[in-house]
């Protein structure tokens, strides 16, 4: 069994369909509200910029199911990445217990704490369950597997050679909006009366505040006396902290549909100081979408504007 | 015989084809007997799903459809269109123009006036026929988004199979099976 699987090779079969991170954010659309002044002869409507995912969206029902086969897919491919990480770094001062009978990685000369390897085994064990309950629950709101594009990014966070990397990149930030995301749908099932959502949803969340927990942990371990290692690592997470606040799709605004979990983060490990980084990266993020889409949208409005008036 | 138009002609932020939604709205006109000119306007700039329908109150005044990219668009593929969800949205707004033009739904309010649940009933009753019509409509999809507005229960999936295969209704009749689902569902789960 090889060891740093491509993401290009990931097993799937015919009902899924996969996009890009360049894919997704090369999509100059925006969340935000229909933009009236964009069509003409449109029924003025009150503006509001409350976007969140909540029974009363008049889209819910549809944005329920999209953001479930999103839980679905990521639920797959935290599997997978745990499990490379179980597999693909040779135990700590054990000579050859590494992929084919190595010492440690070849390129990086990286090894792991065997507990560190138990814990990602936990993991996988738990992301199985996941990806499990997220079929039954997509099959429940009725949505079919392989219903919505497929987006890679998390396994992709869960390829560097450095175990400690990915620690800070999948456990600590993909997690992390694991948490957020959770947290978002256990309240959409609660205030919609759904008798199973909202109590998968809270069950799944617990495994993810020890996800994420297990990731503090051994990165605080493993990196205790690297300062510059754990730097680096934790400049990754802040990379796929920001990666994962495109368009705003998390953020403490209500512009966001997902918010920020502050109180099961913190359960998790993170401190004041990183949630409140957190929340300002994604802020900007939203704000940075919104003025890059202002001027498309103008343009658009008026391409529009002169095709209906026959200009 | 309806004149459909389609407006943007060119899309700037999706792969959209205005032909094949012209078509597939002049389709679905025939069908459903609405002897009115359709105006559609996409609005490209976002993926949301909402579409809206608008009747002109003069005698000849056209059907104004305005709907989001989203409605239109492959989940599969974002940014690409599906014929598929077009007919189903178009057809749903369709039906419900439809219905206030045929007669039968005169007390109805207007569409931003109506309630999600009665808004929910109203497109169980069109996806509805729409299947029978012979568009690919998944029924669960409509099934949770019944039971979101009028409650997780029994009778409530009752209502919903009520609306589901029913033509003919009037919008006493559909507001009445959508109250009455409503009612069971709060007696059998008391907050």
């Amino acid at each position: 069994m090889r060891t740093f699987f491509p993401v290009e090779e990931l097993a799937r079969d015919r009902r899924f369909t996969r996009i890009t991170i360049n894919d997704r954010m090369s999509d100059p659309r925006t969340l935000g509200g229909r933009s009236d002044d964009a069509v003409e002869g449109a029924k003025p409507k009150k503006k509001n910029n409350n976007n969140r995912l909540v029974p009363s969206r008049p889209d819910a029902s549809d944005a329920a199911r999209g953001l479930m086969h999103g839980i679905f897919v990521g639920e797959i491919q935290a599997l997978e990445g745990a499990g490379r990480t179980c597999h693909d770094f040779a135990i700590s001062n054990i000579p050859g217990s590494g992929p084919s009978g190595a010492d440690s990685d070849p390129l990086s000369g990286n090894t792991v704490p065997f507990a560190l390897k138990l814990d990602m085994a936990r993991q996988a064990w738990d992301e199985a369950r996941h990806v499990e309950m997220s079929i039954k629950l997509s099959n429940w709101m009725g949505t079919e597997i392989g219903q919505f594009a497929e987006n890679t990014v998390l396994f992709e966070a869960a390829c560097s050679s450095d175990p400690v990397f990915r620690l800070a990149g999948v456990n600590r930030a993909l997690e992390g909006l694991a948490i957020d995301v959770f947290t978002t749908m256990k309240d959409f099932g609660d205030i919609a009366g759904d008798p199973y959502l909202e109590f998968c949803e809270d069950w799944m969340l617990a495994d993810e505040v020890t996800h994420v927990k297990m990731g503090s942990d051994w990165l605080r371990r493993v990196t205790e006396n690297d300062p510059d290692r754990r730097k680096k690592a934790l400049e990754f997470q802040n990379v796929v902290d920001k990666l994962f606040s495109y368009s705003g799709t998390r953020s403490e605004s209500e512009e966001s549909p997902i918010g920020l979990a502050r109180r099961f983060r913190e359960l998790a490990g993170f401190s004041d100081a990183e949630v409140d980084d957190i929340a300002e990266v994604s802020l900007a993020a939203l704000n940075e979408r919104k003025d890059s889409v202002a001027q498309m949208r103008a343009a658009a409005a008026k391409q529009l504007s002169e095709q209906l008036s026959g200009v | 015989m309806s004149t459909v138009t389609v407006a943007p002609q060119e899309f700037k932020f999706v792969m959209f084809d205005a032909e094949l939604t012209r078509r597939v709205a002049e389709d679905l006109v025939a069908s459903f007997d609405i002897h009115r000119d359709i105006q559609i306007t996409i609005d490209e700039t976002t993926p949301l799903a909402r579409i809206s329908v608008q009747i002109g109150a003069g005698a000849d005044d056209p059907i104004v459809v305005h709907a989001d990219s989203g409605a239109f668009e492959d989940t599969r593929r974002p940014r690409h269109q599906s014929e598929t969800a077009t007919a189903t949205a178009l057809g749903r707004v369709l039906h419900r123009a439809g219905d206030r033009l045929h007669g039968g739904f005169g007390e109805a309010p207007p569409d931003d006036d109506l309630t999600l649940a009665q808004m929910a009933a109203w497109e169980t009753y069109s996806v509805g026929r729409l299947e029978r019509h012979g568009i690919a409509v998944h029924r669960p999809r409509w099934l949770y988004n019944f039971r979101n507005r009028h409650g997780f229960s029994d009778a409530g999936d009752v209502a919903f199979d009520a609306l589901w295969s029913s033509d003919g209704l009037t919008w006493g009749e559909l507001d009445s099976i959508s109250a009455s689902a409503i009612a069971t569902s709060q007696v059998a789960s008391p907050a």
